[in-house]
């Protein structure tokens, strides 16, 4: 299966509504998801886990998906961290 | 977005409309809108309790063809679900054994997700393994 993986720096701090928008994406997908901060890797598609992460702005943050659509997973993901981190929430 | 297929449903049942009010608030939000969490909280007078009827009415509307999952906050909520759903044939309801707000919040993520009722009242119950901390 095709593995892939790709980092952001953070230009907000990781709350509840963008690791809702996380979540909620990495689970459309059918390969697995990981998210990746400082010591810390939990499964994207558990916001509780997401969350727990306590990413803060400035923060480099992997993404990784194992999985037939890994790609795509990460591309949205990346881009969800993005967007989502500059709006805060 | 537009929806392909029904999402599973969410009812919360608290003794406060305003706590149950309050989590179906954050745990919508967190889910990106597109998932139903109704609240049940509170006595049919507006005082601290449970309802048999509000959590039936939540039930029902919550329901838009892939089936609700109910989650209590304290122990008597319990007994009023479970005494519910004991006369209710037929319904794809299940009684999640969670954290009120973090399985809320749970549940509702992987709701918005698409996954089926099973994978929503898992993500509710591992809940009680997340660290905040």
């Amino acid at each position: 299966m095709p593995a892939s993986s790709e980092s952001i720096t953070l230009e907000g701090d990781l709350h509840a509504r963008p690791a809702g928008a996380l979540a909620v994406a990495a689970g459309r997908f059918a390969a697995a998801v990981s998210v990746t901060a400082g010591t810390r890797t939990v499964d994207a598609k558990s916001v509780l886990g997401v969350l727990g992460l306590g990413a803060t702005s400035g923060q480099r943050v992997t993404v990784s998906a194992d999985g037939p659509d890994a790609a795509e997973a990460v591309a949205a993901l990346i881009a969800i961290l993005g967007d989502a981190t500059r709006v805060g929430g | 977005m537009a929806q392909v297929a029904p999402q599973v449903g969410i009812v919360l049942v608290s003794h406060s409309a305003r706590l149950a009010e309050g989590a179906a608030d954050l745990a919508a939000q967190v889910g990106g809108g597109t998932v139903t969490v109704l609240a049940a909280g509170g006595t049919d007078d507006g005082g601290l309790g449970t309802s048999a009827d509000k959590v039936a009415r939540a039930l029902a509307r919550a329901e838009t063809g892939a089936g609700v999952l109910v989650l209590p906050d304290l122990g008597s909520a319990v007994l009023t679900v479970r005494a519910l759903l004991a006369d209710l044939t037929g319904a794809s309801v299940v009684l999640a054994d969670a954290p009120f707000v973090e399985g809320a919040v749970a549940a509702t993520v992987t709701a918005a997700a698409g996954a089926d009722l099973t994978a929503v009242a898992k993500a509710a119950e591992e809940a009680w393994h997340a660290r905040k901390l």
